[in-house]
């Protein structure tokens, strides 16, 4: 629409430019006045000149009143150049006369150089119309692609704006579907058991204590994806500050594989943290949800009789720490995927907030989470935490 | 109290938790359990062990649940109970109708499967011995060739449709049949909407086979179907 009727203003405008150009009437006035200043100038000094010197200086008229006024100015000045020749210069002054042959000549030669300057200014003055046509219409396109490139910069940003709406609506979803899914899950298995544990059936004591095992961990396995949905939603919130405090890795990492003996019933647990490593600058309850999603992700992904080893050493200002597995591994290409929310491995049954939560902790203490593959196999997440400066 | 020491349950749900429940509470029982966490595995396990009833999540991590009902109904009559989750109630009806004969809902209690398990093993049982021309479920007894039923021996006089979806349910007895897969055996392909049909006559053949309220014959599984069930043996 804006375009449309840009356009027809561009046009509207070209045709009064070609309205312009040399102007007539101020053409025949400039001669005029020049006439009589160069008559003028001659007449009191015309005893000491010969008759060539106000024929010449007479034509300086024409031209000038050729470029200001055209053909037509140029005319009328050369018809006045001739008269002031005829009657100034040539004697008998003050008569007009055409018998000399001086007059004949000056008058043709007046008039032609009022033709051929006549023509080439009105011919330049064309030329300089149409390349000003032409210019006007390249700056109407330009103004035009300008208008067309503006609207499109707004169109991407809006599309920008929309993708971006979609995605946090699709994470949104993804997150109710995970929470509702994960939330569920140990549910289900504490309501089987307690339902069982109510029926009145008579137990032997290795399936009271199956039946009591699962309840206890299912409740501690919803207590674990509570704390994550806690610091993803002050991740979310931009209130993630960790507490930092001296905290030593390899109590804490002693410490919370001991509390997760029950995770690692199928599998091996290494710990093979030396003693004697640095403090490091950390927010222990933060620091020990990473190594918990760690190493419940380890375990998650390890086949039976599998062995999950987790070490530390210090390295540049910093402990690094590892997990590391036998599971299948994870595909490095796509890893950064993995530290995106609710990205579910295939076959996954995890919420897929984990990681992303050991990310926003890590980076929140200015150190760094990656992963790598295994020397033989499996995955191996490490991160790092800064060294505490006493 | 154990039912019945040599039934053998393939379980196949891939969290570790539900399957430690459900195996502890039916080798209790006395039920001879094995576990698998794929639809694959449970495809291999289903055609090597040969069990008597399967227990089936719909959400595995490999295949549909719903795959794994058809393929395993393409050569196999064992009785499938699915496992879905609440809110996946298309699921639920899709595997219903690709062979599945029972289901119960995430979460789940364990009383509950254990009846859904014996219902299905009953029938299993009762499917072995059944005489194809005539067909009994408790009291209820339908003899096909002469289009004759009787309700403890009181004869029941139905129309050809009552009669045509009165036999359907009983020759899977125990078994939950989809509103569309009884429209469209007792009316045709074209009716497979008209759920309202079915309304009208599970009230009809109710009020002729004198039908306890507290105690039915013929269930009704909301949203999803009927079932005719014997209602002396029957938990429901």
């Amino acid at each position: 629409m804006g375009t449309l009727s840009r356009r027809r203003g561009t046009i509207v405008g070209v045709r009064r430019s070609l309205g312009r150009g040399p102007s007539p009437v101020a053409g025949v006035g400039l001669g005029l006045v020049l006439v009589g200043v160069v008559t003028a100038a001659i007449t009191p000094v015309r005893g000491h000149v010969t008759l060539a010197t106000p024929a010449l200086a007479l034509v300086l008229p024409v031209v000038l009143a050729a470029m200001a006024g055209g053909r037509v100015a140029a005319l009328t000045t050369a018809i006045l150049a001739a008269a002031a020749l005829n009657l100034a210069f040539i004697p008998p002054r003050w008569t007009p006369k055409i018998n000399s042959v001086d007059d004949g000549v000056a008058f043709a030669v007046f008039v032609a150089i009022a033709l051929v300057v006549g023509t080439l200014v009105a011919r330049e003055a064309a030329r300089r119309r149409a390349a000003e046509q032409r210019t006007e219409e390249i700056q109407a396109l330009y103004r035009e692609y300008e208008a067309v490139v503006a609207e499109r910069e707004r169109l991407t940003e809006e599309s920008h704006r929309m993708a971006l709406l979609q995605r946090v609506d699709e994470q949104r979803k993804a997150l109710l579907r995970s929470v509702s899914h994960d939330l569920r899950t140990p549910l289900a298995a504490i309501r089987a058991a307690t339902s069982d544990m109510r029926s009145g059936a008579d137990y032997d004591d290795a399936t009271r204590d199956e039946l009591l095992d699962v309840v206890g961990e299912e409740a501690e396995r919803l207590d674990r994806l509570v704390a994550n949905l806690l610091s993803l939603s002050r991740i979310e919130a931009g209130t993630l500050q960790p507490d930092r405090q001296a905290v030593a890795v390899d109590e804490l990492v002693a410490d919370r594989i001991r509390r997760l003996t029950h995770l690692f019933r199928h599998v091996r647990v290494d710990d093979v943290v030396p003693p004697g490593l640095p403090l490091v600058d950390a927010d222990y309850s933060q620091l020990d949800q990473v190594l918990t999603n760690l190493l419940e992700n380890a375990a998650r992904h390890s086949p039976p009789e599998a062995r999950v080893e987790v070490g530390a050493r210090a390295r540049d200002g910093s402990v690094e720490v590892w997990v590391a597995d036998e599971g299948p591994g994870v595909d490095l290409a796509n890893r950064e995927h993995l530290f995106e929310p609710f990205r579910r491995g295939p076959g996954s049954q995890s919420s897929g907030i984990g990681l992303a939560i050991c990310r926003a902790i890590v980076d929140a203490h200015g150190g760094h989470l990656d992963v790598k593959a295994g020397p033989s196999g499996g995955a191996v997440f490490y991160f790092t935490v800064p060294v505490r400066h006493a | 109290m154990p039912d019945r020491g040599t039934d053998r349950i393939l379980v196949v749900e891939d969290d570790r938790a539900v399957t430690r429940v459900v195996s502890a509470a039916l080798r209790n029982r006395g039920y001879s359990v094995q576990s698998v966490t794929t639809g694959e595995a449970a495809l291999v396990a289903a055609e090597k062990e040969g069990p008597d009833v399967v227990v089936l999540d719909l959400g595995l991590p490999d295949i549909d649940g719903v795959d794994v009902c058809r393929r395993l109904r393409a050569w196999s009559t064992v009785p499938i109970i699915v496992v879905t989750a609440e809110g996946a109630h298309e699921r639920k009806v899709l595997a219903l109708d690709e062979g599945a004969d029972d289901y119960v809902t995430k979460p789940f209690s364990m009383p509950e499967l254990l009846a859904r398990i014996r219902v299905a093993l009953r029938h299993r049982r009762a499917l072995r011995v059944v005489d194809q021309t005539v067909l009994e479920v408790g009291d209820l007894v339908i003899d096909l060739p002469r289009h004759a039923v009787t309700v403890g021996g009181r004869q029941v006089d139905l129309s050809p449709k009552e009669f045509a979806l009165l036999s359907l349910m009983a020759r899977h007895a125990g078994k939950v049949l989809t509103h569309r897969s009884l429209l469209e055996q007792v009316w045709g392909p074209e009716a497979v909407d008209e759920t309202q049909y079915l309304r009208v006559y599970a009230g009809q053949l109710r009020k002729k086979l004198a039908d306890d309220p507290d105690r039915p014959r013929i269930l009704t599984e909301a949203g999803v179907g009927y079932r005719l069930v014997d209602p002396d043996t029957s938990d429901h």
